[in-house]
């Protein structure tokens, strides 16, 4: 007997989705990749926005970006390589409450987001990357309901348009391409783009305005298979691929100190990271002095005082320990716990940095012979 | 979209749970100890922890500090605390009066491997505070006796005065199925009654190292960073495998949940890949001790 | 529980510090019922000076007077803190302690007689023990408040240490360092004022003074290379910390 089920909402490219165990009936019109018109791409968004509130990267100065609604004039801007911040605002705000706390009951968890779902337009693979890792770190043993219920209300259109940058490393840390973490993900093939759907959602974003979404013929496979192999020529690559080795060897390179005195310790590489997480935790009292707010607001492995301890005490109390660690962290440690680095090569650290410091030359100069 | 699907919502583990201060006794200058209840008798009757853990604790309105468990699981009834007044968080628990509410999550942590532990004799060191977390071990070992083979507490001091639970501790001394032997730095004043060593507290090693098969032995340790230092020396030097000696480690914590990176050394995050680290963990880890 | 005796006092400054206190409408209620306001020129005459629980202090010690009185504010109290750039680092009154309070009076009155006992600007930490800190020209309202509040709770206020940039990340300003090139002590400088004129493209000036642990010396050296005089950076520098690394970017 068949084995009645609803097709899977994700299917996934270049593979059927349950073989013959689904009855075919029940997916008449199977969706993987579709062919978006360039002029049709603004009438598509309007449409868009019927699923949730709609961002989209604006330009806010000379090649400076930003998420913001998208209002009744398309912001979408092919050229933005980077927003200033990365998706994980929506994901992590600045600040944001975790618990309200009164003297006599002690403390109750703030809601967790319920509002509309909120739809972001544009981001690149390194920015789906980033956000998977986040997914890492928040869930886990202790998952946090505040990250997730705002992550469920994420639906993620992916945008591959844009040449990269100098500041671009995403093809040396293997996030140049995604093939999950999105429910549309749109490329640039020349006239049009293709449009692949990623999910349940995507699907119904899609068929809202179905009469704009043509089938992919093999011109346009071609046209992506020649974009692809453009693209693997458009990154000058920063060799990656034992860096965790090679960081241990060199952990007491004089590189650090060097690095240390070039360092403002401002924390701008931080913030912008679109998978740095840490965070501080604080109690603010309100007027009355018995019921308040426990805040938890970005934190900074840079910063000072960031792991001293209550009797004075600090692991770290140098800058060179402090930038080593924040390296370590990223590139060592993270593949250590999860697998992979955390790190995505946005570019976004190396375009914040006031004191123009490049991970790229960093890991050059980690991988050169002077060390 | 989630790239996991099957998310499972719990109750936020931020979130303490409203908890009571059932009672506080001073131990030593500035130390002293707290014993709490919940509020919600379920949470009591469900709590439970391994000797080494921490719980966070906040101080409503003030904030929240890693503290490890010193009461063994073994005895139930209260979450009992040894604090030391030492900073912000610890100061206003010091300020707190019994029937305070204050915010309790947890127990986090590692713990000690106690079922690796058993058959096997086992040798507690500590020094100062460091008793706080053993004093959970001692009493589990102690009320699973025979689980271990020889078991002995090595307990140094500054002084007399700061010897942390000074009943209890007298109370073991002379236990037939523990060893104990006490050192102080040195006496507050000289004719100090003292029926016990002066000296660091690696001076005690000599009554215990024929007694103790370290191929078949755990050694527990935990105190100020300078103590480690020798402690370890001593160990090693006896024939303590790297493995088999277990340190408590303290760091800066915001979350206790392996998210906020306050105490993260090296990869390990302390508060769930430790506080209990082998000296081989802490070999191969930056700033350890 | 009786209500903490507090007292605000000014030393050399321009009492700016104070007026915010003054000018805490919203919470100016709530925060003076809940103590006992012992000491406030500013705001009420017939102080009454014995004990304090809480003393806060704006200004520098420039006079013999000033040194004097703030001793005796702290044999008198508690806990003092200190409010105010002008408290916790010298503030503008050192802007030129480099230059030496003789040269300066001669310059401005003609004479070499010290007719105010003036001598260089120190913060109150040069003089007496001060328990908390509280820097900004003036000091940031919500930080004001927040550090009241914690002392009514018990508690010593505390601040995360952290510099300008960080809000001006937080708000996605485009940074004004970086990209446009202008003097911004953002990266050097204590937060808590939100980012404030980096948000209005004017940089920032660095009034609330530095961090603990600052690299001046490699931002003055990035601001050279970008075009800008050492002597303006180090002017800037010196208007409200003038104890800040000087020499390493002189």
């Amino acid at each position: 007997m068949l084995v009645k089920r609803p097709p899977t909402d994700r299917p996934v490219f270049g593979q059927t989705t349950g073989g013959e165990h689904i009855n075919p009936s029940l997916q008449p019109d199977r969706a993987v990749s579709r062919i978006l018109r360039k002029k049709d791409m603004d009438a598509f968004l309007e449409s868009v926005k019927a699923f949730g509130s709609l961002y989209g990267p604006r330009q806010v100065g000379p090649n400076q970006y930003q998420l913001m609604p998208v209002g009744d004039v398309a912001p979408v801007s092919a050229e933005c390589r980077r927003t200033i911040l990365p998706p994980k605002k929506f994901l992590i705000p600045a600040r944001d409450d975790l618990c309200h706390f009164s003297a006599d009951t002690g403390y109750r968890a703030a809601e967790v987001y319920t509002g509309e779902r909120v739809i972001l337009f544009g981001l690149h693979a390194c920015d789906i990357h980033a956000l998977v890792t986040l997914d890492l770190v928040f869930n886990g043993k202790y998952p946090d309901p505040r990250y997730l219920a705002r992550r469920q209300a994420l639906a993620v259109i992916g945008f591959s348009g844009t040449a990269p940058d100098g500041n671009c490393f995403c093809h040396a840390m293997g996030t140049s391409h995604a093939d999950r973490g999105f429910d549309l993900f749109l490329t640039d093939i020349g006239d049009e783009y293709l449009v692949r759907i990623g999910s349940s959602l995507g699907d119904d974003m899609m068929r809202a305005r179905v009469d704009l979404f043509g089938q992919v013929e093999r011109e346009h496979i071609d046209a992506y298979k020649e974009r692809s192999d453009r693209r693997q020529t458009q990154f000058d690559d920063t060799v990656v691929e034992d860096l965790p080795q090679i960081l241990e060897l060199e952990h007491d390179s004089p590189i650090w100190r060097e690095l240390s005195e070039r360092c403002f310790g401002c924390g701008a590489c931080a913030a912008v990271c679109p998978t740095c997480y840490c965070y501080d935790v604080v109690d603010l009292v309100g007027t009355d002095g018995i019921t308040g707010r426990r805040v938890r607001q970005w934190d900074c492995c840079l910063f000072q005082n960031f792991a001293e301890m209550s009797g004075g005490f600090n692991p770290r109390p140098n800058r060179t320990d402090r930038i080593k660690h924040r390296y370590y962290h990223k590139q060592v440690h993270f593949v250590e716990r999860f697998g992979r680095p955390s790190c995505v090569g946005c570019g976004r650290c190396v375009e914040a940095c006031p004191a123009e410091i490049s991970l790229k030359d960093v890991i050059a100069a980690i991988r050169g012979r002077s060390g | 979209m989630l790239a996991e699907k099957d998310i499972i919502y719990r109750a936020d583990p931020h979130r303490p749970s409203p908890a009571r201060l059932v009672g506080v006794q001073p131990l030593a200058p500035e130390h002293a100890l707290f014993q709490f209840r919940f509020e919600d008798p379920k949470e009591n009757e469900r709590w439970t922890h391994r000797p080494g853990q921490f719980v966070m604790v906040s101080v409503v309105g003030t904030g929240e500090a890693p503290i490890s468990i010193c009461s063994s699981p073994s005895r139930r009834g209260v979450i009992e605390l040894c604090v030391r007044n030492t900073g912000r968080v610890t100061s206003a628990l010091h300020r707190l009066k019994e029937g305070a509410i204050v915010g309790l999550r947890g127990p986090y942590g590692n713990g000690y491997p106690v079922e690796k532990m058993k058959g096997q004799d086992i040798l507690i060191v500590a020094g100062g505070l460091g008793m706080a977390p053993l004093r959970s071990l001692v009493w589990y070992v102690l009320d699973n006796r025979s689980d271990f083979g020889h078991v002995s507490l090595l307990y140094g001091t500054r002084t007399p005065e700061d010897v942390l639970f000074k009943g209890e501790i007298a109370g073991l001394v002379g236990r037939g199925d523990l060893e104990t032997h006490l050192t102080v730095d040195k006496l507050v004043e000289d004719g100090q009654p003292w029926p016990h060593d002066v000296g660091v507290v690696t001076g005690l090693f000599k009554y215990v190292k024929d007694r103790v098969d370290p191929t078949r032995a755990y050694a527990a340790v935990t105190g100020p960073p300078i103590m480690y230092r020798f402690v370890l020396r001593e160990l090693l030097a006896l024939g303590f495998g790297k493995d088999r000696i277990l340190m408590s480690l303290e760091r800066r914590m915001k979350c206790g949940i392996g998210k906020c990176s306050h105490c993260a050394v090296g990869y390990k995050y302390t508060c769930i890949h430790g506080p209990i680290f082998t000296y081989w963990d802490a070999m191969n880890l930056p700033e350890m001790i | 529980m009786a209500k903490p005796r507090v007292g605000i006092f000014g030393l050399t400054s321009c009492a700016g510090d104070q007026l915010v206190v003054v000018n805490l409408e919203d919470e100016l209620l709530d925060i003076v019922g809940a103590i006992d306001l012992r000491s406030f020129i500013m705001a009420a005459s017939h102080p009454v000076e014995d004990e304090f629980d809480v003393a806060l202090v704006e200004g520098s010690v420039v006079t013999g007077e000033d040194e004097e009185r703030v001793k005796d504010i702290r044999a008198k109290s508690k806990l003092l803190g200190a409010i105010g750039t002008c408290a916790v680092w010298g503030g503008i009154p050192g802007a030129l302690n480099h230059v030496g309070r003789n040269t300066l009076y001669q310059a401005v009155y003609g004479t070499e007689e010290d007719l105010f006992k003036a001598r260089e600007a120190r913060p109150l930490r040069d003089v007496v023990k001060v328990d908390f800190s509280l820097s900004g020209c003036p000091v940031e309202k919500h930080q004001l408040v927040q550090a009241l509040l914690s002392l009514l709770h018990g508690d010593l206020p505390s601040f995360p240490t952290v510099p300008v940039c960080q809000d001006c990340r937080f708000k996605e300003n485009v940074c004004l360092l970086k990209t446009k090139g202008q003097l911004c002590l953002g990266p050097v400088t204590a937060g808590g004022c939100l980012a404030r004129c980096p948000s209005h493209n004017i940089g920032c000036e660095g009034c609330h003074g530095p961090l603990d642990e600052v690299n001046f010396a490699a931002e003055a050296a990035l601001l050279e290379e970008k075009g800008l005089p050492r002597e303006r950076i180090a002017r800037v520098v010196r208007n409200f910390a003038h104890q800040a690394d000087l020499a390493r970017i002189m």
